[in-house]
């Protein structure tokens, strides 16, 4: 306690004439950045060892008699540092000129453009000339690196963050640099493949076209893609990422920064989770709302409000008839803590007394970001949806005929328990169920609704450090899709309890009006970079 | 190799046919400043008569090489010394000398700078393509342990020292001590950011001293006959004798042994016997290596010394004194450099990964013909650019012969614009278009 009360001393210095005091931890590059003044970098990555290989942060140091690099030169106190002196900008613009004259400038066709930092630098450090009026050096432009990433070497300016990544963030040691001079180029070693579960990331740093994503490859130029800051749904890290959206389709998923969650990196899996909610068949279609008696293949789409009105309708009356405890639900890891919630105060309004979490586990935690539950939020279910039995007590409370209706949230037992589940499902007199997709459990619903696919909400979720973060929409909601927590609020207006709620402020702030790990939360606590629950870690 | 006038110190058994074996090194007055250091003196007091005597490290950099091992932490924990066998300096061949025809010399040398800095691992980078100074030192490194000169409790001194020779793969760059470290750690051989200096993170992370084959060669002598005596060897801060490897257009090109400061005219007209056909007049002179800046035929009334050519512009280097009489196309001879600074630029930093590759395409133009007047100044340019701006010396060792090049014989360079081709190769070939 008292080491994380002692402030490290900081470190004065002038950058371009402008004082700044930073950590004494900090490279010029990051003490710049803090006077609001930009160092050129391309090799420099924060979380990666320092490389100074590609010298474009050349800067002027008073007291120095040649030009320094600012990434691997430490603040020291009354350092004066010149980031326009003639000298840093002649050997800057001369970096800048060497990069280009062996780069093919195959802008037109290069994925990255546009978020390309040779562009960029170029744009901005160059002299929008060239002298160099020879034969470039040629390289192959497509060599298949490995399931994921394809390497263009004619575009690498072999600044070897992807040869770091591998070696210091996956420690799996798959690319190394190879020949000399203007024939370097990067590769995978002799029988290896870039196949470990993050090689996007190479891409993602890559600061040039030269690592390109297969799956994103010539799909979209990316000034088209608006970036919608969410978070991952693939599992129960919740990594933060961007998803970028154009034509209402998510293109591709990004790691956005964050400290806390994910640092600068996403899994593979992850990166391309977008692929799962790209389906052709959606529950609710353009002009179709609910499906009722989807089982009998009579179905017949509904108003929302009617739907509401039916499917609460229905509840009560089962409720009634044989008592809170016919009432079962199944909650989901898949949905949203909002989802959850609502979820949960329905099943108190009706008295219902089991509520079950399917586990939806694979493989292994990792010792990076991958987690073996694939579910974004079971930590939120844990912590508010009410869970308090186990998937198989409820299929056999239905077979029993002790639950008599069935919520089904985001989930599909049928689907995923086979015949078995089937069988005990087809007793029951109401199995509602609240999805986007059409599964073999919607197919045997007595009512359906569509709700929300990943990136068509808001929402939030509590990761498995019991992290809470919010997800947001880019996407159009598909047809009569709402958040799940709408109807099942309404639900609870209809049965005699308060009136849902209408923005997904409402619904987060209701979600925190019990007392509980989220009480008294609002969004804005929340933010884009999520806050740790104290306590909620281990419920 | 030598005239009468100078006594050979670090050549001085080299008269022997078999000056490579541990007899003829005894014989020779061998072995003598080892047990003098490993006995009598501390280690301490081995770095300080080695500061004392001004030796200045002969692979290049002239840096003083008790200052050096003075930059190695005392205290305990590996350290480590490194002999840099890497010898590959266009136009240098003093090292492969002293490792083939005296290696017990290299090796005592070596012996006395492990104690001296507090090593008990030794480790020697041998240039890859010296098949036959590996296989002599080799040879040496065992007679020397089967006499107790190696190995545990060296001399009954209770100093333990174990040596591994290491085969470089070829690269030049690997003569660059950073480079060097990598390659022996069994990396890339690419330069390291610096600092930290090796002194602190060297090789396997441990405080580090490279030093020189010829720089360690003078170790004994200094050891046995005293910093004072050493020092009155050449002149002030460029003290001891210096293996001087004159190659070109000369009459008697080889390694010549004599003090620093020796006049380089002297060195060209007496030592190796003036100009290799007496029509043909002195035209250029590289004094330090391919690395350096040349000199013109009318410069070469300078002292062969760190200091004095530094002041005349140039650099003593490693001292491979390059001799070009006036049959010799600057451009040309510019080119065939550049092209080798382009093969053996490491590739890791952008100006000397990049602009090597573009003077030789300048050059080439040049050479061909298709030259422009702008060339010449786009030479300097990318010179500017490049010198100062890179990881290691690479750059600079391009960069400086460059420029000096293009400055120092820059109507020679216009010609080829205006003639839109190598005059000398026209003159030499009338009947060539």
């Amino acid at each position: 306690m008292a080491e994380e009360m002692q402030q490290p001393a900081q470190v004065t210095l002038t950058i371009d004439g402008k004082s700044v005091t930073v950590s004494p931890e900090m490279n010029l590059i990051q003490a710049a950045a803090k006077a609001g003044i930009e160092i050129p970098s391309f090799c420099f990555h924060h979380r990666l060892s320092v490389a100074g290989n590609c010298r474009i942060c050349l800067v002027e140091i008073e007291k120095m008699p040649k030009n320094q690099i600012a990434c691997s030169t430490r603040v020291a106190p009354g350092m004066v540092v010149k980031t326009r002196s003639e000298k840093a900008v002649k050997g800057r613009q001369g970096v800048m000129e060497f990069l280009l004259i062996n780069h093919p400038l195959d802008c037109p066709i290069c994925d990255k453009a546009g978020e390309c930092i040779l562009q960029s630098h170029s744009f901005h450090y160059g002299t929008g000339q060239s002298r160099f009026e020879g034969e470039k050096v040629h390289g192959e432009k497509q060599v298949d690196l490995g399931p994921h990433i394809v390497f263009d070497a004619e575009r690498c300016i072999k600044c070897t963050r992807c040869i770091r990544f591998c070696d210091e963030v996956t420690h799996t040691h798959e690319l190394g640099f190879f020949n000399r001079g203007d024939h370097s180029i990067i590769g995978t070693f002799p029988g290896r493949r870039l196949d470990n579960a993050y090689s996007g990331c190479t891409s993602d740093i890559c600061p040039v076209g030269a690592l390109t994503v297969k799956e994103f490859r010539f799909k979209q130029r990316v000034w088209f893609l608006k970036n919608t800051a969410s978070i991952c749904s693939g599992c129960a890290r919740g990594c933060n990422v961007h998803l970028g959206i154009n034509q209402d389709r998510i293109w591709r998923i990004m790691p956005r920064e964050s400290e806390a969650v994910n640092k600068s990196w996403i899994c593979d899996e992850g990166r391309l989770s977008y692929e799962r909610y790209q389906l052709s068949e959606r529950l609710g279609g353009a002009r179709s709302g609910p499906m009722i008696g989807t089982a009998a293949g009579t179905a017949r789409p509904l108003m929302p409000q009617a739907a509401w009105e039916e499917a609460a309708a229905t509840l009560g009356e089962v409720a009634r008839k044989h008592g809170g405890a016919s009432i079962a639900a199944i909650t989901s890891g898949h949905a949203t803590v909002e989802e959850q919630a609502a979820l949960s105060e329905l099943m108190r309004t009706l008295g219902g007394t089991r509520t079950a979490l399917p586990v939806h586990e694979r493989g292994e935690d990792d010792d990076l970001l991958v987690r073996k539950d694939k579910t974004m939020n079971s930590r939120g279910a844990l912590l508010i949806g009410g869970v308090n039995a186990r998937l198989d007590e409820v299929v056999a409370a239905v077979s029993k005929g002790e639950v008599r209706a069935l919520i089904v949230l985001r989930e599909d037992p049928i689907g995923e328990g086979g015949e078995e589940a089937a069988a005990a499902l087809g007793t029951l007199d109401l199995l509602l169920t609240l999805d986007w997709r059409v599964t073999p459990t919607v197919k045997a619903s007595d009512l359906a609704l569509p709700v929300c696919a990943y990136g068509e909400m808001d929402g939030s979720a509590v990761n498995f450090e019991g992290r809470i973060q919010l997800l947001r929409p880019g996407l159009l909601p598909h047809g009569e899709s709402d958040p799940a927590w709408r109807p099942l609020y309404e639900m609870v207006a209809r049965l005699g309890g308060e009136p849902a709620p209408r923005t997904f402020r409402e619904a987060f702030r209701r979600s925190a009006s019990r007392p509980g790990p989220l009480s008294g939360l609002d969004t804005p606590a929340v933010g884009t970079a999520g806050l740790d629950l104290a306590h909620a870690k281990e419920p | 190799m030598t005239d009468g006038r100078s006594q050979t110190l670090l050549l001085k058994n080299l008269h022997r046919s078999d000056s490579a074996t541990l007899e003829a090194y005894l014989q020779g007055g061998g072995y003598r400043a080892l047990p003098r250091a490993l006995k009598e003196m501390t280690p301490e007091q081995v770095v300080e008569e080695v500061k004392a005597s001004g030796l200045r490290g002969r692979g290049g950099a002239g840096f003083p090489t008790g200052m050096k091992w003075g930059f190695m932490p005392k205290g305990p924990g590996p350290k480590y010394l490194v002999l840099n066998a890497d010898e590959s300096e266009p136009g240098t061949f003093k090292d492969r000398l002293l490792l083939e025809r005296d290696p017990h010399l290299v090796l005592e040398g070596f012996l006395i700078g492990c104690y001296a800095v507090g090593c008990h691992h030794g480790f020697i980078y041998i240039r890859g393509e010296f098949v036959r100074p590996y296989q002599i030192l080799l040879q040496a490194v065992q007679e020397a342990r089967a006499a107790g000169y190696v190995g545990k409790n060296l001399l009954g001194s209770g100093y333990d020292l174990e040596i591994t020779i290491y085969r470089g793969a070829g690269a030049y760059i690997c003569g660059e001590e950073t480079a060097l470290l990598e390659s022996l750690e069994g990396k890339l051989g690419h330069p390291r950011l610096k600092p930290p200096f090796p002194a602190q993170v060297g090789l396997y992370g441990k405080p580090t001293s490279v030093n020189n084959v010829e720089t360690i060669a003078n170790v004994p002598m200094i050891v046995e006959m005293g910093a004072n005596w050493y020092g009155n060897i050449g002149r002030p801060k460029n003290t001891g004798p210096k293996l001087f490897c004159l190659s070109g257009h000369v009459r008697k090109p080889g390694v010549y042994e004599l003090p620093l400061g020796i006049p380089l005219r002297e060195l060209i007209y007496q030592h190796a016997g003036g100009m290799l056909r007496e029509d043909r007049p002195l035209k250029a002179v590289v004094p330090g290596g391919s690395s350096v800046p040349v000199l013109r035929a009318d410069q070469i009334d300078v002292l062969m010394d760190f200091d004095s050519l530094a002041a005349a512009g140039t650099l003593l280097g490693s001292a491979g004194v390059i001799v070009m009489d006036d049959s010799v196309c600057m451009v040309d001879a510019l080119l065939n450099l550049a092209r080798f600074y382009a093969h053996e630029s490491c590739g890791q930093c952008t100006p000397c990964r990049e602009g090597t590759g573009w003077y030789v395409q300048i050059l080439e133009r040049l050479e061909r013909g298709e030259g422009k007047k702008s060339d010449l100044d786009l030479l300097l340019d990318l010179s500017d650019r490049i010198q100062g701006n890179t990881i290691c010396p690479l750059g600079d060792a391009v960069a400086m012969p460059v420029r000096s090049y293009v400055t120092q014989f820059r109507e020679e360079f216009e010609e080829h614009v205006a003639a839109k081709g190598c005059p000398l190769a026209a003159a030499a070939a009338p009947g060539r278009a």
